[in-house]
């Protein structure tokens, strides 16, 4: 029906400010407090918006669902499982992609860099080698940095908070862009190849959710090209639930783990599972690290031979040869606890280096500068502890790819140069699994310090690149000391195998960096293939997370609230049930007849005797684009009606405001908006406590929640700023402020 | 005695022929590996005897014959008991014939050292005589400084030794990927072994350790990078400051809950 009060006067628009600057919102509150102040932990970002998940339930939607019949649904229902296995399938074929890559190019670099040592050693002259070896790796470093620097900043790190983010609601912007992928899989490449401390694991999860986006589309924004299939989807929240299996089918080709893949997806994105999505991503997580498989046989030649389910793979752990006993349990929970200390100590280091970094080293040409420092120092490390170390060791077999012999004695090799001149995969593999006494403690000690450092000062540099696997790899050589010192102890006791140690070692640091839980423990139950290794693993977790959350937090949540995104946890911090939502909730400049809500430039409320309503921002650029007006439509100028197919073909980057066109004419008509606007958007009455609306708003992934008085007038609207902003500090209860960034 | 039919409980005679030609081939094999132990010397001197032995093996097997009682002399001698002597005794010799890898050095044909075998064998004979004529009238156990003489001496004669080595595995290593081992012939292996041995641990003649100030001059340079680095951005580039906003909010005179406002 058309009611006056559903028409919006296009004049009265343009007092209403619809820029992106945040001008209506005034300071008013009489308080000295500076304007600015130096980039704290303790801020949230305006320029993070929520993903909406609500469906606004017009006229036109109506209309559509009573359009498409039942069978209509089910054959969305088949494309949702096609398009979870194409994201398995592209997301298996990239991560191939990326390990041939690697393999190739690092190859060729160590066999330069071997070829010019041994020249070396020989005729005088090291110090050429160690300038070699600086210089190709911060020339490497430097392209791979300089990718991510100028044309691309959101690829940099391992892109794991960046999807923990978007899995909890928030639109981190350029996120899952087909730009972001390129750059992404390029830099991770060029860091590995560059010699830096640094792991492929991680990045594979923020390329897997990329995949995912770009196909459940069915066009490319970027390319500008429309498949028009999967038109359906073109939602945030069908995009939410794929990216969720993109995700899944990432960690499941970096590790060969697809329950850990379907966890994290789970751990990470709680608010909205059902079972179909669970049985969706499995599927997709499956396809994924079976194509990884079958493509990187059919490379290694022996095709289905089928060994290697991931771009990690930890090797075999046989029960007979590496059993555990329960005895070995309370040495276990130890490293645990040794793990959780690590791990804080880690991430304290590495919170004062980003801090740092933010402050100071916020130009892209000093970040790229940065990066190459630090592989020139990587290179000279390696160099100088591989020079200074006198361990030779005879090689066996051929478990060592690039074997330097430097000042060995024929048939030896140095063995520091075996820890330094690998890739870190095989590193930590062959701290698995070799036999007892192949590695000296102090050439051990040695190399675990001087990783250790290295590692925290390389994750946070503006490239693309995962700490998964340095943290292992410090775990391993730590746990494998732990293990040598033992059986020292117990004077050659059977039952202390170093690798099983070493091991343990591994999930007590990673877990105390990261601090995942379930889906570690799933994963590396998976990786090492044996399920009795489940339990140790998980007390050792366990402990970990404990004893290093009484520290400081994970490092992944620890990179968010630098970034100031507004993330919404589990559930509202504990003492806060004194908060209403009246109290909570931003109110903004009202005019005749609706009020519009302060933060929220891309919401409009309409009430009229009660609230009648809510349209977005987002709509109403479409309708301006459109000129839907009332006027003409009186005149009959021929105009067909507009539907859900509109608006769906403006997701997801709407027409900014300044390029649509109004004219003087234009000015004085009027839309009708009683189509368009969400008749029953969610209302919370103003005495609402804050927990109570924290679980509204999260559970069902709104973005704005309206909050009215017992004559159902609007009060205001509460967003996800207005829930993050609510904390549980050391000292209680703290409130975030709001920065601009 | 042929009181009883067929082949029990004795043999047929061709076959107990057969059986103790076997039986004597296997001693001599057995006594040729036995005295060639140390140093490793099989290859060479026992792989006459060893294909003897395989054609003796293999006219057991052929003797198969056709369902006719008279010649089924394999099945009678290999196959006719749990314990199956004639078989293990012929995996052992396989076995251990395929761990020392003896085709390596032999000739395709087997019957004689290949050319690169002949020609290591007679490197390593003129390396020992070099050491032993340089350590002529000197007790091996004086102090390492009178092991300059050899180490001078013999370098020559060690480095075309220890390259021709290398070659070899070079080559093996192309040759055949996972179904060939990744070890060359043991004599061969043997015999560089203890010429390193000598050469490294009893003479001492390894490289020195050199440049080490050149190395430690370009690794101060570049581990001093990063500091000036630090300083220099800390110094001189503007801190990154972020704008506080305050949001209008809904002054509620009700009991607000203990907030604590955090400035950093």
């Amino acid at each position: 029906q058309l009611t006056p009060s559903s028409f919006l006067r296009i004049g009265q628009l343009s007092n209403v400010d619809l820029n992106e600057d945040i001008h209506e919102l005034e300071t008013e509150v009489p308080r000295q407090r500076p304007n600015e102040i130096p980039h704290n932990e303790k801020l949230l970002s305006l320029k993070y918006e929520s993903l909406d998940y609500d469906n606004s339930e017009n006229q036109l939607f109506l209309e559509e669902e009573r359009r498409i019949n039942h069978a209509a649904f089910r054959t969305v229902e088949i494309k949702r499982w096609v398009i979870c296995a194409m994201i398995g399938i592209l997301t298996g074929l990239v991560a191939c992609f990326i390990d041939i890559v690697v393999e190739n190019l690092a190859g060729l670099k160590y066999r330069v860099v071997k070829d010019n040592i041994d020249k070396f050693t020989a005729k005088g002259g090291l110090s050429f080698s160690l300038l070699l070896w600086a210089t190709l790796n911060a020339s490497v470093v430097m392209v791979g940095s300089l990718i991510v620097a100028f044309i691309e900043p959101v690829a940099a790190g391992s892109g794991i908070p960046q999807i923990k983010c978007y899995l909890n609601g928030v639109k981190i912007p350029h996120v899952v862009r087909l730009k972001t992928l390129v750059i992404k899989v390029c830099g991770v490449i060029l860091s590995v190849v560059g010699g830096l401390a640094v792991g492929k694991e991680g990045p594979m999860i923020h390329s897997g959710s990329v995949i995912a986006a770009g196909i459940s589309q069915g066009r490319s924004t970027s390319l500008k090209r429309d498949f028009k299939i999967f038109e359906y989807f073109r939602r945030d929240t069908e995009k939410r639930d794929f990216v969720s299996a993109g995700a899944a089918a990432g960690v499941s080709a970096a590790f060969g783990a697809p329950v850990g893949g379907v966890l994290f997806s789970l751990e990470e994105g709680a608010s909205f599972w059902n079972q179909f999505l669970t049985w969706r991503i499995f599927f997709a997580s499956m396809i994924s690290t079976f194509t990884l498989n079958s493509v990187l046989s059919v490379y290694h030649g022996n095709a289905w031979d089928l060994s290697s389910p991931g771009l990690i793979n930890f090797g075999r752990f046989d029960s007979e040869k590496m059993g555990y006993t329960i005895q070995e349990i309370p040495i276990f929970i130890f490293m645990g606890v040794v793990g959780g200390i690590l791990g804080a100590l880690f991430n304290a280091l590495n919170y004062w280096l980003t801090m740092f970094r933010i402050r100071y080293i916020h130009r892209p040409c000093l970040q790229v500068v940065e990066a190459m420092l630090v592989a020139a120092v990587t290179a000279t490390v390696g160099f100088v502890m591989i020079y200074c170390s006198r361990d030779c060791q005879p090689i066996q077999g051929s478990s060592v790819a690039y074997p330097l012999q430097l000042f060995c004695a024929d048939g030896e090799y140095n063995s520091m140069a075996t820890a330094f001149f690998n890739t870190p995969e095989k590193s930590v593999v062959n701290l698995f699994h070799d036999p007892p006494g192949s590695y000296n403690p102090m050439t051990l000690g040695m190399f675990t310090l001087m990783y250790f450092f290295l590692a925290c000062w390389t994750y946070g540099l503006t490239v693309s690149a995962g700490v998964f696997i340095p943290s292992l790899l410090i775990g391993a050589a730590w746990g494998r000391l732990f293990g040598i010192s033992l059986s020292y102890l117990t004077k050659g006791s059977i039952w202390a195998d170093p690798g099983k140690y070493a091991l343990m070692g591994a999930a007590a640091q990673l877990g105390g960096i990261v601090r995942m839980t379930l889906s570690l423990t799933v994963i590396m139950m998976e990786a090492t293939g044996n399920v009795t290794y489940g339990f140790p693993i998980m007390l050792v977790l366990m402990t970990a997370k404990i004893v290093g959350d009484y520290f400081v937090e994970g490092l992944y949540d620890m990179h968010i609230q630098l970034q100031s995104v507004p993330f919404l946890h589990w559930e509202a911090p504990v003492t806060s049930h004194s908060l209403t939502a009246r109290a909570g909730c931003s109110v903004g400049p009202s005019h005749e007849g609706w009020l519009q809500c302060g933060t929220l430039t891309h919401a409009t409320l309409l009430q009229v005797a009660g609230l009648r309503g809510l349209i977005l921002r987002s709509q109403l650029i479409v309708l301006l684009k459109h000129k839907v007006f009332v006027e003409r439509a009186n005149l009959s100028l021929v105009q067909r009606r507009l539907k859900l197919k509109d608006f769906r073909d403006a997701y997801p980057r709407f027409p900014p405001i300044q390029s649509i066109h109004v004219s003087q004419d234009e000015r004085e008509c009027m839309i009708d908006l009683s189509e368009f606007m969400n008749p029953s958007p969610y209302t919370v009455p103003q005495e609402a406590s804050l927990p109570r609306v924290f679980k509204l708003f999260r559970a069902l992934g709104l973005r704005h929640l309206v909050v009215v008085d017992n004559r159902n007038e609007v009060v205001g609207m509460v967003t996800r700023k207005d829930l993050a902003r609510y904390r549980l500090g050391k000292e209680g209860l703290e409130e975030l402020s709001l920065a601009q960034t | 005695s042929a009181g009883l039919p067929g082949d029990l409980p004795e043999l047929e005679p061709e076959c107990r022929s057969l059986l103790a030609a076997f039986a004597e081939g296997s001693a001599a094999l057995t006594g040729c590996l036995g005295r060639r132990a140390r140093p490793v010397r099989l290859c060479q001197g026992c792989h006459g005897h060893y294909r003897r032995l395989l054609a003796q093996y293999g006219s057991i097997a052929r003797a198969v014959g056709n369902s006719s009682e008279s010649h089924n002399c394999a099945k009678s001698i290999l196959t006719s008991d749990r314990l199956q002597i004639v078989v293990t005794l012929s995996e052992f010799f396989n076995e251990t014939w395929e761990a020392a890898n003896c085709a390596n050095c032999l000739k395709n044909n087997s019957e004689g050292l290949s050319n690169y075998t002949e020609e290591f064998l007679d490197l390593f004979n003129k390396s020992l005589t070099c050491f032993e004529h340089n350590l002529q009238g000197q007790a091996i156990d004086l102090s390492p400084n009178n092991y300059t003489e050899v180490c001078k001496n013999c370098n020559e004669t060690y480095t075309k030794l220890n390259d021709l080595y290398n070659h070899l595995q070079k080559m093996n290593r192309q040759g055949g990927e996972s179904a060939h081992s990744s070890h060359l012939c043991i004599d061969v292996e043997d015999a560089m072994n203890i010429t390193r041995k000598l050469w490294s641990r009893t003479f001492n003649c390894s490289l020195p350790c050199s440049d080490t100030v050149p190395v430690i001059a370009v690794s101060s340079f570049i581990l001093f990078l990063p500091i000036v680095f630090y300083l220099s951005s800390f110094l001189h580039s503007k801190q990154k400051k972020r704008i506080l906003i305050l949001p209008k909010r809904i002054q509620s005179n009700a009991n607000l809950v203990n907030i604590q406002e955090k400035y950093s």
